[in-house]
């Protein structure tokens, strides 16, 4: 015979059913969210890390100042044990809306044949010499599409397709910079008479290689293309290397993802263990309420473990639809959507749907197997008790104590201070859950003022408007410049001269930290004049000052030291850091420019750089390698507001959904677990606003100080787990928590809540008179 | 002998304020005995049956039925032996609100591998019209009259009833009562009922009488009378 206590279920189910089903509304949507999401990853991933082979992508790239001689070529395949590619391209400046302003920059390449193979995503490839086919997420960010015309280097062409570069899965301009610009910057292909007429103003000599024998891991990729870079260096004059495991164009995505998945599993279980422990307590409530019948029960012979298992049940019921529904959900409704955050983030080729069992492990598995353990523990500590102390509703697991003693205070006062000390545990949950909603609302809510703050404090900050790196032509060798080529070389060499009057010269270095267990990363080193107009702080002599960012991102303080080391060789450099300076820009480094040279063994007059208030017009283009404007520096805000805007909005609606979900489920039962008592007050002559007073008067203090009070705890959560987050960036965006958030997230808070309290005012109101008269059952 | 208690003493609380409830009971019961324990508020009639149900402990003593005894049993064993041998009624009727009247005594059958037949007992209890309903549409009575299905569906060798009456009016105590004399007879179970209500106790085969925790009387009624004859 089956359990006729199994009958109980479905009515259970629907004399509850406001509960039930709010709870698994929130629990298919976040399973179904986070499954949709896990499928979209690990399909997306899985397209992506098979795009390694299926387009062939390089194991590196390097940049010459001029092309190289086939012997060159030959010479460095040989020698390194590689294959070359030609991958030359130029950086054009783009007028997408036709206005006649430049807004951005496209990086034509030629077809490729060979590696880093194209996938056209929609139209043809490009024919003619006036087409060009452009990259996916680029034409989306631009409102672009097949057909539309653009003006690139002052020529107007026609889009005859939406491509995915497989070497820019994610749109870097410059492997240094810490955030990637799909707005501004797009990758482009023409064909080969197309990308000539715009000249060698802008060309760059890049080569893409392939080792003989592929790196298994990143460690063999580091030392190999140490090596190979040893070899490179003999043969060509190289400007730039971008070994193929540091490629952020190409490894940010997936790095991405990899973190991305980790935080959404995370994100789930929280809140199965916050559902888990609403349930517990609902369920503890029932049981207190159906003490007497379970005390029958047992003493005729049921077991713990049969009473057990019927009321952890319904909760375990409930997860398993909610994750299996949660499942078709993610794999028909929020793949796509999550596909299309991936989509606007990265330009990732097309993907197909792959059937993701780790995926359905980690959505229904994992869940039910929390809902169940928390439920086993928390219920089965009640259903330890004696079918005596059942039948004498005498549930206290504990000895039983004096009640507590409250001190004088006015009889309403107390009264509600009861009802906190009776419902303790549903209030404890209340405070947990309210305290992640809180750290999910800030996080969602502080991340937009924080990337505007990033932004004003790094344009206040700019040491210049414009700066300018410089292509610095080597020195002639020492005993060839007083030969007679040596000194027409110096001649033919053009000058790194300005008339520009507000021009002032920088020496500049990129090097690379050295974090123990870590890759380094990029740091510029700046070599400061003296007296400059454009740093403005007294430099010190014997040691350096860093930026603000790097002494948050590393913990570095005065005092300390910090090792450095060559970008593209093994030279270090330690150096004593003696202050910080206020330039959230970068991760930089600041020294006398004298100190400068003497470090890099630069000459006297070395220089290779300026700062300017104005755009230095006089200089030869060719020798330009960069100019950093507030655009440049401003551009991770601005994609991190592209990419994750929209993010942010759903957490913060997620967590006021989750805000308001708690606290409808744990005032509710409150109210349910003491409609005896509201009944009999009734009688007592007590009126409904009375009534509300006493019983929701209780729950508000703990909203209104669990809401305070996980302010407090979710800034110090937020302090503690920014660095996390922010270990996927290159660089550092200062944490910045605008005052003004709080009065809101607060403000967000209570209007859940009043919402809430109306709803729960009219259940109070509803609560007739005879239940207090009437026999419990 | 079916039912043996021998020494049985229990008390509760400690130092000063220990009350000994029960101060050495011994007597015995015979299969398909009807035994009513009889004595004032405090007289340790329901710790004594609770300890016989095995929901509770003796401090000494013990008691056997059937040569098996209770004391010996761990936590599992004690269930098994209320699942296998009793049957509870209590004072207040402790059904399951969600369910119906059938489901109610479904819920006593499943326990029991030689339950009775549900429809037959619902018509035994006068139920059978009221099946469908829940408890909170029934009466008193016919709650107590669920709840004594609930307990006897599974056909237990000994049911224990908790002052059954107790909640009841004249009219409907004595249907109570009707019906449990009706289940000793056509079933056949030991019956240990404990009251206060001293004409029960001309019903009863054996009427074991305690005050402060010891038996003042313990003897078989010559005289026994059938339910329908009571009157107080």
């Amino acid at each position: 015979m089956r359990n006729p206590l199994w009958k109980r279920l479905p009515r259970e189910l629907k004399s509850d059913f406001g509960k039930y089903i709010v709870i698994f509304l929130f629990m298919t949507l976040t399973i179904g969210f986070v499954s949709g999401f896990l499928v979209a990853d690990d399909s997306m991933l899985a397209a992506y890390d098979e795009s390694f082979e299926k387009y062939n992508i390089e194991h590196g790239n390097f940049t010459l100042s001029s092309e190289a001689s086939e012997s060159t070529i030959k010479k460095i395949e040989e020698k390194g044990d590689v294959r070359l590619c030609k991958n030359f391209y130029r950086d054009e400046s783009v007028d997408t809306d036709l206005d006649g302003t430049e807004n951005g920059t496209i990086r034509i390449y030629q077809d490729r044949t060979d590696m880093d193979l194209v996938c056209l995503m929609k139209g043809e490839m490009p024919q003619a010499k006036n087409e060009i086919a452009i990259d996916r997420m680029y034409a989306d960010n631009n409102s672009l599409t097949v057909g539309d015309k653009i003006k690139v280097g002052g020529e107007e062409l026609s889009i005859t397709g939406l491509i995915a570069l497989s070497d820019y899965s994610c749109l870097f301009s410059n492997n240094s910079d810490m955030m990637f610009d799909a707005v501004k910057f797009g990758v482009a292909i023409m064909t080969e008479e197309g990308a000539d007429q715009f000249g060698t103003t802008h060309l760059e000599y890049r080569y893409s290689w392939q080792y003989a024998n592929e790196p298994k891991d990143d460690i063999e990729a580091k030392n190999m293309s140490e090596d190979f870079i040893d070899i490179l260096v003999k043969y060509a004059k190289v400007t730039e290397v971008i070994p193929g495991y540091a490629n952020q164009a190409i490894h940010f995505t997936g790095d991405d993802m990899g973190s991305d998945k980790a935080m959404m599993e995370v994100l789930l279980y929280i809140l199965i263990v916050i559902i888990a422990f609403v349930f517990a307590v609902t369920i503890n409530n029932t049981i207190a309420k159906e003490a007497s019948v379970i005390g029958t029960l047992r003493a005729s012979g049921y077991s713990r473990g049969e009473l057990l298992r019927h009321y952890i049940s319904l909760p375990i019921i409930v997860t398993v639809i909610a994750a299996l529904l949660g499942n078709v959900l993610g794999y028909t409704v929020f793949k796509g959507m999550c596909a299309a955050m991936y989509y606007g983030s990265y330009s990732l080729p097309t993907y197909e749907t792959r059937w993701n069992a780790d995926a359905f492990i980690l959505t229904t598995v994992i869940p039910v197997v929390l809902m169940l353990v928390i439920n086993l523990l928390l219920i089965s500590r009640k259903l330890q008790l004696s079918p005596l102390k059942f039948l004498r509703h005498d549930l206290s697991t504990s000895r039983r104590k004096k009640a507590v003693r409250l001190p004088n205070f006015k009889f309403f006062s107390r009264f509600r201070l009861r009802i906190i000390l009776q419902n303790k545990s549903s209030y404890l949950t209340l405070f947990v859950g309210i305290f992640f909603a809180n750290v999910l609302l800030l996080f969602g809510m502080m991340m937009k003022p924080l990337l505007d703050h990033y932004q004003e404090e790094t344009v206040a900050n700019m040491l210049a408007p414009y700066q300018y790196i410089l292509n610095v032509p080597e020195e002639p060798d020492e005993d060839e410049k007083f030969t007679l080529m040596g000194m027409i070389e110096k001649l033919l060499t053009p000058s790194l001269k300005t008339n520009e009057e507000s021009a002032e010269k920088l020496c500049l270095e990129s090097v690379k930290n050295v974090v123990p267990g870590k890759d380094g990363e990029t740091i510029t080193v700046y070599g400061i004049e003296d007296d400059s107009d454009y740093v403005s702080t007294e430099l010190p002599t014997d040691g350096v000052l860093i930026s603000d960012g790097y002494s948050e991102k590393y913990k570095v303080k005065s005092g300390d030291t910090i090792l450095l080391k060559e970008s593209y060789g093994n030279e270090e450099y330690e150096l004593t850091v003696r202050g910080i300076y206020q330039y959230p820009g970068a991760l930089a480094v600041f020294m006398p420019v004298d100190s400068f040279r003497k470090t890099f063994g630069k000459s006297e007059d070395y220089f290779n750089g300026y700062f300017s208030q104005e755009k230095i017009t006089d200089l030869d283009e060719d020798l330009i390698a960069a100019t950093i404007t507030e655009d440049d520096l401003t551009k991770i805000s601005r994609q991190l507001d592209v990419s994750m805007g929209e993010m942010f909005q759903l957490i913060n609606v997620f967590s006021v959904i989750l805000f308001a979900l708690l606290i409808y489920l744990l005032t509710k039962l409150i109210i349910e677990k003491n409609a005896t008592a509201i009944s009999m007050v009734k009688i007592l002559g007590y009126q409904n606003r009375e009534i509300m007073s006493l019983y929701l008067t209780s729950t508000t203090w703990v909203v209104v100080i669990s809401i305070l009070l996980s302010l407090v705890l979710s800034t110090w959560t937020i302090h503690g787990i920014y660095s996390y987050l922010m270990s996927s960036f290159s660089g550092w965006l200062t944490l910045y928590l605008e005052p003004k958030v709080y009065p809101e997230m607060f403000a967000m808070g209570m209007g859940a809540y009043i919402l809430v309290a109306v709803l729960q005012f009219r259940r109070i109101r509803k609560i007739p008179m005879d239940v207090a008269l009437k026999n419990v059952e | 002998m079916f039912l043996e208690i021998k020494g049985l003493k229990k008390g509760f609380g400690s130092g000063d304020s220990r009350t000994e409830v029960l101060r050495g009971i011994d007597f015995s019961v015979e299969k398909g005995e009807f035994c009513v324990l009889l004595g004032p508020s405090g007289s340790g009639k329901s710790t004594l049956l609770n300890i016989i149900g095995g929901i509770d402990e003796p401090d000494e003593g013990y008691i056997s039925i059937n040569g098996e005894k209770t004391g010996d049993m761990k936590e599992k064993a004690l269930t098994l032996y209320r699942r296998k041998h009793l049957g509870y009624v209590f004072q207040m009727y402790n059904l399951i609100p969600n369910l119906n009247v059938k489901e109610n005594i479904e819920v006593g059958a499943y326990l029991s591998n030689k339950a009775l037949d549900i429809d037959e007992l619902l018509h035994t209890l006068g139920l059978y019209e009221h099946r469908h309903k829940l408890p909170n549409q029934l009466s008193g009575g016919q709650q107590q009259r669920t709840a004594i299905g609930r307990a006897i569906v599974k056909n237990p060798d000994i049911l224990l009833c908790d002052e059954p009456t107790g909640a009841l009016d004249y009219n409907t105590s004595k249907e109570i009562l009707k019906l449990i004399e009706q289940v000793n007879q056509k079933y056949g179970n030991t019956i240990i009922m404990v009251t206060h209500n001293d004409a029960i106790k001309n019903m009863a085969d054996r009427v074991v009488k305690l005050r402060d925790g010891q038996i003042r009387r313990n003897y078989l009624n010559e005289s026994k009378v059938s339910a329908d004859d009571l009157d107080w």
